[in-house]
């Protein structure tokens, strides 16, 4: 019997070796810069800048200390506000988006797949000053509409990308045999396409979180320096030494682990959903 | 059936569409577009009508034209970053697109621990990218040197040498978003019933012949869609190589090169011309991608 | 039914997450904006700015004695070049979020030419008679005062004393004796900033001016640039890359990597700002704690010293709701007695010279009470910027190797001519 996506029962004891091997190059690659991003954040003082060794302490939990007196909690509330509304957001407008381009008649599709395609390719450092001026006017600046509207513009078109793929593979027979059961597109579209292009969802659903927890030049802008609304990547640039011009990557560091652990504990269970939603609607005939 | 059905009118089955649907294609689709519009294309015609006119520094002189694109494309720098941009780009997305292949490939296959190895395979992704900079920034420096101490040389200059700059900021960015390829071939491969792999087995196919002609082909619109993302990015690619290298020794991109004129040195004329350049650039290669995309959409969307 | 339910399920969590995230979160200081009434907002960066910096402890002792005005900082970034950023765009439009700014001194002229600045005419004699006057000229443009000097600061020369008996006078004593004495310890001969950045031109002009060069007269009206002089500093720098007298890497320091590699015993010599002396001289942290100590910068000629002068000025907005106050307070700090001795405590080096006379105990103010003098600022033209980034487009290139000095010096020289018109 199949499994649920292996592929194959029995393997020769070389191909395992080989397999795992590659599987610890491949956690050795991901992980071995965390790896070092936690033991700097646990050296105190300079230790971390004077020498490469990882071994050299000493070690400490002050840097872990003073970043959250420096109002980082505040940055963590606003960054998961910000990136969980984008999210939402973009994945609703654009799952309808996508599913018009995927599945309902429309002329001149392909042109509006490039339109849509076009808006995200404007470097953005040049959309900057315009924007801020038309944040300022709206008052926009220092709140979450600020971030979360801007977010979801520059994501939308991967999304609707990504999405649009998912939804045109899925055979279409399946969404015949529902309309002709008396079920409306929308029905049809809740109830059979979106479980076989969970993954998909999934995957773009990531995406724009993580774009928005890591987005930097547009935070920068619209909320620099006030907690009510200051991102985490901002408020990691913005730490200071204690010293003029003294690089602090104790705490830069000890900020990064702290903002990384929710999002791999975060990421672990959304793999389970990835793999749940592809069993909940077989693909098969 | 569920008595709360919205749309009354009668399903089709196949054939014509009612004019209901096309309809609602329009209302699914004007959401995004308003946001869309009211956020990145506004700014973006600012930024066109803006790089019109002549200023020095702030100071609008008066309209020029297509003045600031002839002195953008006649200049030397101009060139530099444009061509420091496209090695960048074609170098990291062929690695990503290469080892993401792999790992996906990889992280297909039924193992223990698979759950953590896909999380582990997204921390690299998940960190912000001003970090992952700053990260490999100590790593290739050379105080305090930690590259060259793993690879046993003595104070190697990594980020101070044309070429070797450039290998630093790519290797750099190939770790943060091969796990990204990843993800989405991942997400890709995933949707290949496994029946096929088993009746080309049992039909006596190598592994090499089920990945080059089961598996690539069913792939290729996630192929492309990874694919035309990392170029798009890459093209525009900023945090990198402004804090490993500040653009010094060929490694200033086209972004970098608008942020010099928008933000460092601020000429709002030739900051825009430069954006737009960079923009239609960027467009060119968008659309000759979505082009090799769309027959494979329209091929999807309209198999009767 | 099941799939009613999770629809609704969804929009109201869709709604719910919408509606709260409606507005902004609250904020620790959330007092109420700084625009109401007298009181002022003090846009300035650093990690003096950040709690239980000088900065506050200065504002603090403002706000006791002005209760009707007090004022508040508004921190900026770290990075001199994001504080420039944030004060711009705040400034370009016009906004009274900022009242008083902490400026680079670099800033001078391109803010009092945007418009952006309060002139400070009227109570310049006040400032000028206790200002050093390198860091005064800092803060005038054309003449005209635009800020009140703040704090300041000067390069020096950092030696190991374990290794040097004594702190060379000349440029070409410092190579010989850099180059001998790292053969024999296998160390770096000298480390400094040489990376693209401004921090670079810092290290250059010190050269440029230690070999008699000028780059404009006293009210910037004329070009002084020497073609000669700046082929010599130059060339010095091409010779000590190629030569391995600038350590390895030494293209890719800025201040702190520079520190780093001295500070962990690689390097002979070095140039840096004063901050890293409180830093090497901790014992938990450094190398070379005790076996280093500081130095005026050589020159060519070996007469004298020069210095490129740092620091911040503070000026009022030209869009301030309360100028007359900001304005009181940026003279404050620049000319009470008490407010600058303790930026000399804190190892800020303050720009009232009678300081100096007080802290003479303090090995780097005392050297910076004799070096101040001759620190020379840049140029604080409008267009500094502009001729930064062009020293850096064409001096890097140059002693790196990748560029004819000759055609760097003479472009840098085209551009100046060009700047003045």
């Amino acid at each position: 019997m199949a499994t649920n996506d292996g592929v194959v029962v029995q393997t020769s004891p070389l191909r395992k070796v080989g397999r795992y091997a590659l599987l610890a190059f491949i956690l050795l690659w991901c992980l071995f810069p965390f790896m070092w991003l936690i033991d700097t954040s646990l050296k105190l003082g300079d230790a971390a800048l004077n020498s490469p060794s990882l071994s050299q302490g000493p070690f400490g939990l002050d840097n872990y200390r003073s970043v959250f007196d420096q109002g980082f909690g505040y940055n963590l509330r606003n960054s998961a506000i910000v990136a969980g509304t984008t999210t939402i957001v973009c994945i609703t407008i654009g799952s309808l988006a996508a599913y018009a381009l995927a599945r309902l008649p429309l002329k001149g599709k392909v042109l509006i797949l490039s339109a849509i395609l076009a808006v995200a390719l404007f470097p953005s450092v040049a959309l900057v000053p315009p924007l801020y001026e038309l944040w300022l006017n709206l008052g926009l600046l220092n709140t979450y509409p600020g971030l979360y509207i801007p977010y979801t513009a520059f994501t939308l078109p991967l999304t609707i990308f990504i999405l649009t793929t998912f939804y045109a593979s899925i055979p279409k027979d399946l969404e015949e045999q529902a309309r002709v059961d008396g079920a409306t597109a929308f029905q049809a579209f809740y109830k059979i396409v979106l479980p076989l292009a969970a993954p998909g969802v999934f995957a773009a659903a990531i995406i724009v979180f993580v774009y928005a927890w890591n987005e930097f030049l547009l935070s920068s802008t619209f909320a620099p320096r006030d907690l009510a609304a200051q991102t985490v990547p901002v408020a990691i640039a913005a730490f200071t030494g204690s010293v003029e011009f003294q690089r602090p990557i104790g705490t830069v560091t000890a900020a990064c682990v702290i903002v990384t652990i929710p999002m791999i504990i975060g990421t672990l269970i959304l793999q389970r959903r990835i793999t749940a939603g592809l069993t909940a609607g077989a693909v098969k005939g | 059936m569920s008595a709360t059905t919205v749309a009354e009118r009668a399903p089709t089955v196949g054939g014509k569409k009612s004019l209901s649907d096309s309809a609602l294609a329009r209302f699914f689709l004007s959401p995004s577009v308003l946001v869309m519009a009211l956020v990145a294309a506004f700014p973006i015609f600012y930024a066109i009508i803006l790089s019109l006119y002549v200023y020095q520094g702030r100071l609008r002189e008066g309209f020029g034209g297509l003045e600031n694109y002839t002195e953008a494309l006649s200049s030397s720098r101009f060139w530099d970053a444009v061509q420091a941009t496209f090695i960048f780009t074609v170098s990291s997305v062929s690695a990503e697109f290469l080892i993401g292949l792999g790992f996906a490939l990889i992280m297909r296959q039924v193992f223990i621990g698979r759950g953590i190895t896909r999380a582990s395979i997204l921390v690299p992704w998940v960190i912000p990218t001003v970090i992952a900079a700053q990260l490999w920034y100590f790593m290739f420096s050379v105080t305090p040197g930690f590259v060259n101490y793993a690879l046993g040389l003595d104070r190697f200059n990594w980020l101070g040498q044309p070429g070797w700059a450039m290998f630093s900021i790519v290797f750099a960015d190939v770790w943060k978003t091969a796990p990204f390829v990843a993800l989405l071939l991942l997400a890709g491969l995933q949707t290949i019933p496994d029946e096929m792999y088993e009746s080309a087995r049992v039909d006596g196919a190598t592994t090499w012949q089920r990945f080059w002609y089961i598996t690539m082909p069913l792939l290729k619109p996630a192929i492309l869609v990874a694919l035309l993302f990392r170029t798009i990015d890459a093209l525009r690619v900023f945090d990198l190589p402004q804090v490993m290298t500040g653009g010094s020794f060929n490694t200033e991109s086209l972004s970098i090169l608008v942020q010099r004129y928008v933000v460092q040195t601020p000429n709002p004329g030739l900051g825009s011309a430069l954006s737009t350049l960079t923009f239609i650039i960027v467009l060119i290669i968008g659309v000759l991608f979505v082009r090799a995309l769309g027959r494979d959409f329209v091929l999807n969307v309209e198999d009767e | 039914m099941r799939a009613r339910q999770r629809w609704l399920f969804a929009t109201i969590l869709a709604a719910t997450a919408l509606v709260a995230a409606g507005c902004s979160g609250t904020s620790p200081d959330d007092e109420g904006g700084g625009d109401g009434g007298g009181e002022l907002s003090w846009a300035i960066g650093g990690s003096e700015a950040a709690p239980g910096g000088v900065h506050r402890e200065v504002a603090e002792m403002w706000n006791e004695e002005n209760p009707d005005n007090p004022i508040s900082i508004e921190r900026l970034p770290d990075d001199a070049g994001e504080q420039r950023q944030q004060q711009s765009l705040e400034l370009n439009a016009q906004e009274s979020g900022f009242d008083v700014l902490g400026m680079d001194v670099i800033w001078t002229g391109e803010y009092a030419v945007n418009g952006w600045l309060e002139s400070l005419e009227d109570v310049r004699g006040e400032i000028e008679e206790v200002t050093i006057p390198g860091a005064f000229l800092s803060a005038t443009w054309e003449g005209e005062l635009w800020a009140a000097p703040y704090n300041s600061n000067a390069g020096f020369l950092y030696y190991r004393t374990d290794l040097v008996d004594e702190a060379p006078t000349t440029w070409d004593e410092v190579v010989q004796v850099g180059m001998e004495v790292a053969e024999q310890e296998n160390i770096a001969p000298f480390v400094g900033q040489g990376a693209q950045y401004e921090g670079m031109v810092v290290n250059f002009l010190e050269y440029y001016w230690g070999a008699g060069g000028e780059m404009f007269n006293e009210d910037a009206s004329e070009v002084l640039w020497d073609n000669e002089i700046a082929l010599e500093a130059v060339e010095f720098m091409a010779e000590a890359n190629e030569s391995g007298f600038y350590a390895s890497g030494f293209n890719t320091f800025l201040e702190e990597e520079s520190r780093n590699e001295f500070q962990s015993g690689k390097a002979v010599f070095m140039r840096n700002w004063p901050y890293v002396y409180g830093l090497a001289s901790d014992k938990a942290e450094s190398e070379i704690a005790g076996d280093f100590d500081i130095a005026p910068l050589p020159t060519f000629t070996g007469e004298g010293t020069i210095s490129a002068l740092g620091g911040f000025n503070n000026a009022v907005s030209a869009f301030s709701d309360n100028p007359e106050a900001a304005k009181e307070f940026v003279v404050w700090a620049s000319t009470n007695e008490e407010v600058q001795m303790l930026l000399g405590e804190s190892s800020l080096p303050p720009t009232m010279s009678s300081v100096y006379e007080n802290l003479q105990d303090d090995p780097v103010m005392k050297l910076l009470g004799e070096v101040l003098p001759d620190a020379k600022p840049r140029p604080p033209a409008p267009t500094w910027n502009d001729i930064s980034v062009t020293i850096q487009q064409e001096i890097f290139p140059a002693y790196n190797g990748e560029k004819d000095p000759q055609e760097a010096v003479e472009a840098v020289g085209a551009f100046l001519e060009e700047s003045i018109q």
